[in-house]
């Protein structure tokens, strides 16, 4: 699992059947300092995690197949949690880049 | 799943039953510096290395499309093909608005 920060969405309208009515979110990967480490990915959300906000996320597949409810899905990361913040884009251990 | 854009295509004369009569894109992956924002895929190619990747959704030359790797990629198959990349979106619009890194002090 990754900590990562929401840094945008995208729409697609031909995809996958199982991504219907999800939330593709650019999730990318940060360090403990919130510098960025590594490539974005995208992840279905239903947590409603908004932009800039820090969250958890797992590349378990089997999880996420569960979640969007066909065990044929190609998905494989999923916003698991969002991380506790003091203010959106902040957390609690103070964000050193903001 | 990760963003990129297709750059090419893949045509193969012998392959394994499993895998025959598929479509092959190669993909050109958006690193965070180079990645899409608005309906737009961006020009050129990125630092990352292309891969291929099976498609099953059509994508064309230039599109920018959401692809899965590892283990997932073989999901959508009755029976699991040796495949370890598979379109499993093409992009339409990106909102992207990445927070501004301060350089390390």
């Amino acid at each position: 699992m990754y900590l990562a920060r929401v840094e945008g969405s995208l729409t697609a309208t031909r995809k996958h059947p199982s991504f219907e009515g999800w939330r593709l979110v650019i999730c990318q990967p940060i360090g403990r300092e919130g510098r960025p480490e590594g490539v974005p990915q995208i992840a279905i959300d239903s947590l409603g995690a908004g932009m800039h906000q820090r969250v958890i996320i797992s590349s378990d597949g089997s999880a996420a197949r569960i979640a969007v409810g066909d065990p044929k899905s190609p998905v494989r990361w999923i916003i698991t949690g969002v991380v506790d913040e003091v203010s959106p884009g902040t957390t609690a251990l103070e964000d050193s880049l903001s | 799943m990760r963003l990129g854009r297709v750059i090419g295509r893949v045509t193969l004369s012998v392959v394994v039953p499993q895998l025959e009569g598929a479509r092959w894109l190669i993909i050109s992956p958006y690193p965070r510096e180079h990645l899409q924002n608005g309906p737009v895929p961006p020009e050129g190619l990125s630092a990352d290395p292309s891969l291929v990747a099976y498609d099953s959704l059509g994508g064309g030359l230039g599109d920018s499309v959401g692809f899965v790797e590892g283990r997932e990629a073989a999901q959508p198959f009755d029976v699991a093909p040796p495949i370890d990349a598979i379109t499993a979106a093409l992009v339409d619009t990106v909102y992207y608005n990445p927070k501004p890194v301060t350089p390390a002090s």
